[in-house]
């Protein structure tokens, strides 16, 4: 049951990165540092005019360090919320900050998230768990059942997936900000060093460091505090969910409505707009499956058919319906705490029309999915 | 005598430490089944739960070789990962042993195997751990 009254119109009006990649020079803090300045100078707000800040990040740096982060630009005394949702921590920030204005409470917020990501396999539960034991606490093994089931059940050939990781090469290559910008073919990808079988390195994507952020305004804020209308990207919906029941649990299926859907109703509803109205989506590519089962759980295709739109470049820049336009995780990199704002980021250079090479034209509605551990899931809707 | 890697999820029925059962939690007021601990049923969240034994038999759902370990695992590499599906619902996810890597398929029938593993070099960590093997 959707429960939600949406109030005041949110409008992002800033949004900053720093480059995702490997900064041994730099701290967390840096990284996400540099990240906000470059959101607030980008929406003309004054860091002294932010009222609450929310930070994700997941890997443990001290306590309160969104505080310290933010208390290098100024002790203004604000409340700053330290976000920890998984993959998912920084649009869970920015899901956040959507709901602290349109609620009433704030007139702007800042979202901002940053990680530095150690190298090496993901895990996800603690070192002494009995899942050391049993080998399936492995982030890409889990990743290589669903792939392995879904090319069962659809027929999907190997060359499909690949394709997925050369096209977020090609977009990452028009993109400075980019981990992985060196682009490569489907042998290339399919040649690459497996990890688990039948996923090869070159569909996982790189662990990162790196840091986003964006400035959110209420619509009837803006002339209070002299923003640019014009290039102010509207909110249209904001869900997150957790896992909910339908009798699949944690399964490694072919496909995962049951995680993303429920996030896609909802955001559909509250957006007041259908998958056939989405002109770019941004989604949780962690690995070249990923972007499959999350483009037809946002029913950009019908189910099992995803694999196709890919080979037929419906997916690519240039297509009818442009997934992942900034390279996504798998060239882009994933900081945890940064990517989802990270996809807030491109949506809203896309449909401002400042996106450069990799201009999506007439682009006026954006999906940015996030995933994360716990079957967290965040859907938001942008639109110019 | 050797230990269960989990109690909650396998329980041992003999000193060998190669005998054993699945448990799950099973859900009387919806029919729910779910491997491992649970207090309440996750589909009506009913606290009212009762232990039950899980078939030693099972089809496997899918699987991978997983040839970049995790951190601390203390088996071979690569080693093979499968998710059995049982008849009462639940998927178990464990390693699949005694099977030739051309000879895997997904849908084919697994069986409960019982091993004992210890983590390289570290004393009193042996454990029972609950495998799968082509039936
Ligand atoms: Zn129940």
């Amino acid at each position: 049951m959707t429960q939600f009254r949406p109030g005041r119109e949110v409008m992002v009006v800033g949004v900053g990165l720093h480059a995702f990649g490997r900064f041994p020079e730099q701290g967390l803090s840096d990284l996400a540092r540099d990240a906000v300045v470059d959101a607030l100078r980008d929406s003309g707000v004054p860091w002294s005019a932010i009222p609450v800040a929310y930070f994700g990040h997941v890997y443990y740096h001290g306590m309160s360090i969104g505080e310290t982060t933010l208390a290098q630009l100024g002790l203004t005394g604000v409340p700053i919320i330290n976000v920890e949702n998984a993959c998912s921590s920084g649009s869970t920030a920015f899901w956040q900050a959507y709901w602290g204005i349109t609620s009433g409470v704030f007139d702007m917020a800042l979202a901002f998230g940053a990680e530095k990501v150690p190298s090496g396999p993901v895990t996800v539960t603690a070192e002494n768990s009995p899942a050391r034991y049993i080998g399936g606490d492995h982030m890409m093994a889990g990743y290589a059942l669903r792939m392995k089931r879904y090319m069962e059940e659809t027929g999907a050939p190997a060359s499909a997936l690949a394709q997925v990781s050369v096209k977020a090469r090609q977009a990452a290559s028009m993109n400075p900000y980019a981990h992985r910008k060196e682009t490569y073919s489907v042998e290339d990808v399919l040649n690459s060093r497996l990890i688990a079988d039948p996923l090869t390195l070159y569909q996982c994507c790189p662990t990162s460091e790196g840091g986003a952020a964006a400035v959110l305004c209420a619509a009837d804020a803006l002339d209070t505090y002299g923003l640019d209308r014009s290039r102010a990207i509207r909110v249209a919906a904001a869900a997150l969910t957790s896992g909910n029941y339908n009798g699949r649990g944690s399964d490694h299926s072919a496909f995962s409505p049951y995680r993303t859907e429920p996030a896609a109703l909802q955001a559909y509803e509250m957006a007041g707009i259908g998958p056939e109205d989405v002109d770019i989506a941004q989604v949780h590519d962690a690995a070249t499956i990923g972007e499959l089962q999350q483009i037809e759980a946002l029913h950009l295709t019908p189910f099992g058919e995803a694999w196709r739109a890919t080979e037929e470049g419906r997916t690519a820049l240039g297509g009818d319906i442009p997934v992942n336009t900034d390279g996504g995780l798998l060239a882009m990199g994933h900081p945890f705490g940064a990517s989802g704002i990270r996809m807030v980021h491109e949506t809203v250079t896309q449909l401002r029309g400042e996106a450069g090479p990799r201009q999506v034209e007439n682009a006026r509605v954006g999906v940015a999915q996030c995933s994360g551990a716990g079957d967290v899931t965040t859907v938001h809707i942008l639109t110019r | 005598m050797v230990v269960s890697v989990d109690e909650k999820c396998l329980r041992l029925t003999d000193e060998s430490g190669e005998r054993g059962v699945l448990l799950g939690m099973r859900c009387p007021n919806c029919g729910v089944c779910v491997f491992g601990p649970a207090t309440f049923c996750q589909s009506c969240t009913s606290a009212d739960l009762e232990e039950v034994e899980l078939s030693t038999e099972g089809t496997l759902y899918s699987f991978t070789i997983v040839r970049v370990p995790p951190s601390g695992w203390p088996g071979p590499v690569p080693y093979v990962l499968g998710e059995a599906e049982l008849p009462e619902g639940p998927h178990v996810l464990a390693e699949v042993i005694d099977c030739a890597h051309d000879d895997l398929r997904v849908g084919m029938a697994v069986t409960l195997a019982i091993q004992t593993v210890a983590m390289d070099g570290v004393a009193g960590s042996e454990r029972a751990v609950y495998k799968w093997r082509p039936a």
